[in-house]
């Protein structure tokens, strides 16, 4: 908040202030109007700024949710658009951005980590800790079994070309550059980042 | 680019900054005004006599000739340097809306009904000098003295057909105001009465806050608090009826952080909504808001004034 609030005016247009208003003034009874508020609720909306993970481009989207009711309470998601602030999209969404409403609904959508075992056809949710811990302990057995540090020649290279890693689409500087230092930091060479989905 | 489907933009679309009102503004709202008339039972009466009150701002605007029009070349300087070309207190003493409010009274002789007609014959009688008293009092979005409260819209419409008057005349729009006067028309430096979404394809999406006094349009990132700037607590309140049904097109944009709010009309959801008109026809929201005692509101309507 800033000292902008105390150089704005602000309007008292309640009941009280109505029997003196100018409407009043000119004529016109403001009774019918506060009684007709009784037929009515508010309900309320939010709009949150976010961006489209799909690709690389990273297109500025406005969520709308609701809740049940009651003022700041956030529901679900109802609407999704472009947002025309943003400097790159400015309001436009591919066919895929667009669809996102349904993405962000779909019964399908992947909410947390599952596992399916060799041999089984089913997936199994698990947790977080559960998943890391069974990635670390893949890569790192991986990673023993298949580490190169000299190649035919006796060069020394010192990497790991049995597993790669695909980092997300919608990332920053900041995340591609952290992401480059950890995976090569273990030898790793096969990396990408995808573009678009 | 050309094609079967139809054309595709060549680059970059860019939504103007600020928008000037357009010749035809008053006839507009007039329109929009007696449509609303005639869905909101419980303002019917009023808002038939805006109606007619902005139709004779149309008639006033097109045949007036003021006494005063500033030379061509009188805002130039200003607008190179972003101050506001047309300030209310550097104009108030030269405009010449005394006789846009003469041709406004004429406009309107035919139309009003018998309650209303004392404010015409007031208004004919009261000597120069409360008139400018009173229009003082409306630039200043100030109450005024509660007595002659119910003259004050009239004088309103004067001077809003002479700001009007004169924006129309503006070489170029001129610049989107800085960061602090982001919530104070560019051309005038009053408060916006509302804000609005707008649907035409240069800006379809884009919002822009519509000045009170002149109509001026300025652009104003969505999802922001036009007065305190935060974007983190706002919700959009719209009125709903017992079968789901929205009102209006009017949504209040409340702030958390400041608790005020201001009106919003995405014209999407009705292409005719009119920042001021929608805003009088919506004075149920205000009411309920004012109910609820969480948020005062920030939006300035000349033509409602409330005490304080």
């Amino acid at each position: 908040m800033t000292l902008k609030v105390t150089r704005r005016q602000f309007f008292k247009l309640g009941a009280v202030g109505m029997a003196t208003s100018s409407m009043a003034m000119m004529g016109f009874a403001p009774e019918p109007a506060l009684a007709s508020i009784r037929q009515f609720k508010l309900t309320g909306a939010k709009i949150t700024r976010s961006n489209c993970t799909y690709c690389s481009v990273g297109c500025g989207v406005l969520l709308y949710s609701r809740g049940d009711g009651a003022i700041n309470s956030i529901d679900s998601i109802y609407h999704v658009e472009g947002d025309p602030d943003h400097p790159v999209s400015r309001g436009s969404l591919c066919p895929k951005g667009a669809g996102l409403l349904d993405y962000i609904q779909s019964e399908s959508r992947l909410k947390y980590p599952q596992v399916r075992e060799p041999g089984t056809d089913e997936w199994k949710r698990i947790s977080w800790d559960d998943a890391l811990t069974r990635i670390a302990r893949h890569m790192k057995d991986d990673r023993d079994a298949n580490f190169v540090d000299q190649d035919a020649e006796g060069n020394t290279v010192n990497h790991w070309t049995t597993t790669g890693m695909l980092a997300a689409s919608a990332s920053t500087n900041e995340t591609a550059y952290l992401t480059q230092k950890i995976v090569r930091s273990l030898g790793m060479v096969v990396l990408d980042n995808q573009a678009r989905v | 680019m050309n094609h079967a489907y139809g054309n595709a933009p060549m680059g970059v679309i860019d939504p103007p900054s600020v928008v000037l009102p357009e010749q035809e503004h008053f006839a507009q709202r007039a329109q929009r005004l007696h449509d609303l008339s005639e869905r909101i039972e419980p303002l019917r009466d009023f808002l038939a006599f805006m109606a007619q009150l902005s139709q004779a701002q149309q008639q006033a605007l097109e045949r007036n000739t003021p006494a005063w029009l500033p030379e061509p070349d009188a805002f130039v300087l200003a607008l190179e340097h972003g101050m506001p070309p047309l300030g209310t207190q550097a104009l108030c003493r030269d405009i010449d809306f005394h006789s846009e409010l003469t041709a406004l009274l004429d406009g309107l002789d035919l139309h009003v009904g018998e309650a209303q007609r004392p404010l015409l014959d007031t208004l004919r009688k009261l000597p120069k000098e409360e008139i400018d008293r009173l229009a003082q009092e409306v630039l200043k979005a100030r109450p005024g003295p509660e007595a002659s409260r119910g003259l004050m819209p009239l004088i309103a419409a004067a001077l809003q057909v002479a700001w009007l008057r004169l924006a129309r005349t503006l070489p170029q729009p001129p610049k989107r105001p800085t960061a602090e006067a982001r919530s104070i028309c560019p051309c005038c430096g009053s408060l916006p009465v509302a804000s609005v979404i707008q649907i035409d394809s240069r800006r379809s999406g884009v919002r822009y806050l519509q000045c009170g006094l002149c109509a001026t349009q300025w652009y104003l990132e969505r999802s922001k608090c036009s007065v305190c700037d935060q974007s983190g607590k706002l919700d959009y309140l719209s009125l709903e009826d017992e079968t789901g049904e929205h009102l209006l097109p009017t949504q209040a944009e409340t702030c958390g952080d400041c608790h005020s709010y201001l009106k919003i009309m995405p014209r999407e959801f009705d292409a005719y909504a009119e920042p001021l008109a929608d805003d009088l026809a919506s004075l149920a929201l205000d009411l309920l808001l004012a109910e609820e005692k969480q948020y005062r509101r920030s939006g300035f309507n000349p033509l409602l004034i409330v005490g304080e």
